[in-house]
């Protein structure tokens, strides 16, 4: 009996860490961010600057708060920059690794699975860094001399797709090697779904006279609807919050919205990155706190993407 | 006889094994007593390529003495220093009067002169020195001068075909010490400049179309190298990746109206007319000097450190007084490499006198 409430007092303190440390960051967050909210209000999530101020001027006080004169910072264009990289890999994603997973657990002859498997697996594990100089060394050139030509002739008329094309870094670039890094995760994932759908199902689909495709579409992929949905969800967080990758290849706009899906962003986790050491050096402190309420959105929003998650899993429940 | 050999043998190989276990008690001892020291630096990845030549030179001069330094950034080298974690940060910038406000203990010790260049990648035309000027690059950063053959470019240029191309502007899109001296180039040379957007280590670049954000030195050489009609501002230690990559570099336009490439001769002039106006802080901008042959964008590169050192006071003010020696780190077989230039005599005694408030 005494070992037994032993072992569950240790197991409950164990337990009990993660939800802790996820609080200390919360806490952490919202101290070091407190004085840029302060200072910035509500405008901070809509503007579009980053603008340190006058760092050799003398510092001011406004909404209470000492800044060097001229500080103004909006990451509006951070958010957008953000959000529209990381949908778009999930939607360039998203197909792709549905199809490739069912290939390989449907058509794939069986000696060769586990190898195939296995090299999916791996890429899933590549470190994000590798994909970022991939992109900045191959995907951008390429991008920029036979893609995005190739786009602005075929889509010209489409508003969004319309030139100029810029220099191959940006959005669509930065989309794609996300999209690159997120597709293994989610075909690894739906893939072993697939394989754990029930023979008898194929089996009923095929003796009622459907072909392999048919069954494939019409009842094994539907089976695994919320499979596929979850991946997509856990993937587009890792899109989301992905930093050396997207710093490498997304040109890093300063302060505006693209206007095409070919132009320069910015994402809200490379741009803490690029900017601490400059924040550093300001007197005040306030560029700092700034990166930190960065870091709270980009928690906050999160967050939000997994709630939507759990939201879209209940509506497609069985 | 035989045997005698075998004794006299062993004697003497019990008495060198007996000197060798001396000696080797002594070193070890010494060892002991004084590799003790570390020094510390990190900071701005221009001054570091200078840190890697200085390191082995002053550790093989003073073998108890271990320095360490890093390539960061300026800004985390002065938080750093500020914050005691290494002695000597590295920046390209000199510290604000409210940084020194809140940190009156910081020293801002310059040990050499750089320079920036304007480079670019014109086919054809990058052996030929264009000429630029602080406005002309204002407009093109800003993006209302938008073709190489921009009328006021051409003014600038008789005689040479500038192609009728886009200009693709390349700035740092990380925080950096090449975008402050930049900008404090274009913003005292072009009071607009300086009214809409100002000079910082990160500023609100217009959105201009093709423009590229680089990080750091080597993206920016990249990002030249990459695309054609392209213009960007690189640190003078990467000259010689600029040189080899067969990309252009400009004649700058200085306060006397004269065009200039940073040479030995327009970098200390610029520096000569700026001594003068050191203060004893030392804590000046040198961009845009005045003079006939000056080059507009030269700056000091700072050590920051604490005068808080308290034991490491000597070896840190031994290392520094030989850093900024001609005969020690500012002899041109380190200088030279990096494209640095020796502080000037003057700027050297405040130097010193600077050095001499660490205890």
């Amino acid at each position: 009996m005494k070992r037994n409430t032993w072992f569950r007092w240790g197991v409950t303190a164990c337990a009990s860490i993660i939800p802790l440390v996820l609080l200390a960051i919360v806490i952490f967050l919202l101290i070091d961010s407190w004085p840029a909210m302060r200072f910035n209000g509500w405008h901070f999530l809509v503007s579009n600057q980053w603008n340190l101020g006058n760092e050799y001027g003398d510092l001011v006080t406004v909404n209470g708060q000492q800044v060097p004169p001229g500080a103004d910072y909006g990451i509006g264009f951070l958010i957008v920059g953000t959000l529209s990289s990381a949908f778009i890999a999930l939607l360039l994603a998203l197909p792709v690794s549905v199809a490739a997973s069912a290939f390989l657990a449907e058509m794939v002859p069986k000696r060769l699975q586990n190898t195939a498997s296995l090299m999916v697996e791996l890429l899933a594990g590549v470190p994000s860094v590798v994909f970022g100089l991939w992109g900045l060394i191959v995907l951008v050139p390429f991008m920029n001399h036979y893609i995005y030509p190739g786009l602005t002739h075929v889509l010209g008329d489409i508003p969004f797709f319309q030139p100029p094309t810029g220099a191959g870094y940006g959005l669509l670039t930065s989309s794609v090697v996300l999209a690159v890094m997120i597709a293994p995760l989610i075909t690894s994932t739906v893939r072993g779904a697939i394989e754990n759908v029930p023979m008898v199902q194929r089996e009923a689909g095929l003796a009622l006279g459907a072909t392999r495709f048919e069954v494939l579409v019409k009842t094994v992929i539907p089976g695994v609807r919320r499979v596929i949905i979850g991946a997509g969800i856990l993937a587009l967080g890792r899109a989301l919050g992905e930093t050396m990758a997207v710093l490498m290849v997304s040109g890093n706009a300063l302060g505006y919205l693209p206007h095409n899906i070919y132009s320069p962003i910015s994402t809200m986790a490379s741009f803490i990155v690029s900017q601490l050491d400059s924040a550093l050096q300001d007197a005040s402190g306030m560029a700092e706190h700034a990166l930190a309420e960065i870091a709270l959105i980009l928690f906050a929003i999160t967050l939000i993407v997994n709630v939507a998650a759990r939201g879209l899993l209940w509506l497609a429940r069985d | 006889m035989k045997g005698m050999f075998k004794a006299k043998g062993l004697r003497t190989g019990s008495l060198v094994i007996k000197g060798v276990l001396a000696a080797t008690l002594a070193t070890a001892s010494i060892g002991a007593a004084n590799a003790t020291t570390t020094i510390q630096e990190t900071g701005s990845s221009l001054l570091y390529p200078l840190f890697n030549l200085w390191v082995p030179a002053y550790s093989k001069a003073h073998p108890d003495v271990q320095i360490n330094a890093a390539s960061t950034g300026s800004g985390t080298g002065i938080a750093q220093s500020i914050a005691g974690n290494v002695q000597l940060g590295g920046s390209d910038a000199y510290l604000s009067g409210a940084m020194m406000k809140k940190h009156p203990h910081m020293l801002n010790i310059p040990v050499a002169i750089s320079s920036q260049m304007v480079n670019y990648n014109l086919p054809g035309l990058n052996g030929k020195h264009i000429k630029l000027s602080g406005p002309v690059l204002s407009r093109i950063y800003e993006g209302t001068a938008t073709y190489w053959d921009d009328s006021a470019i051409k003014r600038m240029n008789p005689g040479v075909d500038l192609p009728h191309h886009r200009i693709v502007p390349v700035h740092r899109s990380d925080g950096s010490g090449d975008t402050f001296l930049f900008t404090q180039y274009l913003s005292f040379s072009h009071p607009y400049w300086h009214k809409k957007y100002g000079y910082g280590t990160t500023v609100n670049w217009p959105a201009v179309q093709g423009e590229i954000g680089a990080t750091g030195n080597p993206g920016m050489v990249q990002a030249l190298k990459d695309n054609p009609y392209s213009v960007a501002y690189i640190g003078i230690s990467y000259k010689g990746q600029i040189d080899k990559d067969g990309l252009g570099e400009a004649k700058l336009k200085n306060r006397s109206g004269n065009f200039v490439l940073p040479t030995v001769e327009t970098v200390p002039a610029a520096a000569a007319a700026m001594v003068p106006k050191t203060p004893k802080d030392e804590r000046v901008s040198l961009i845009f000097a005045p003079g006939h042959n000056a080059y507009p964008i030269i700056n000091y590169e700072y050590t920051i450190v604490s005068a808080d050192q308290g034991d490491m006071a000597a070896p840190l003010k031994q290392f520094l007084n030989w850093a900024v020696s001609t005969k020690g780190g500012n002899a041109s077989e380190f200088l030279k490499p990096v494209n640095f230039m020796p502080l000037p005599q003057k700027a050297a005694e405040l130097t010193r006198a600077q050095i001499a408030k660490i205890h």
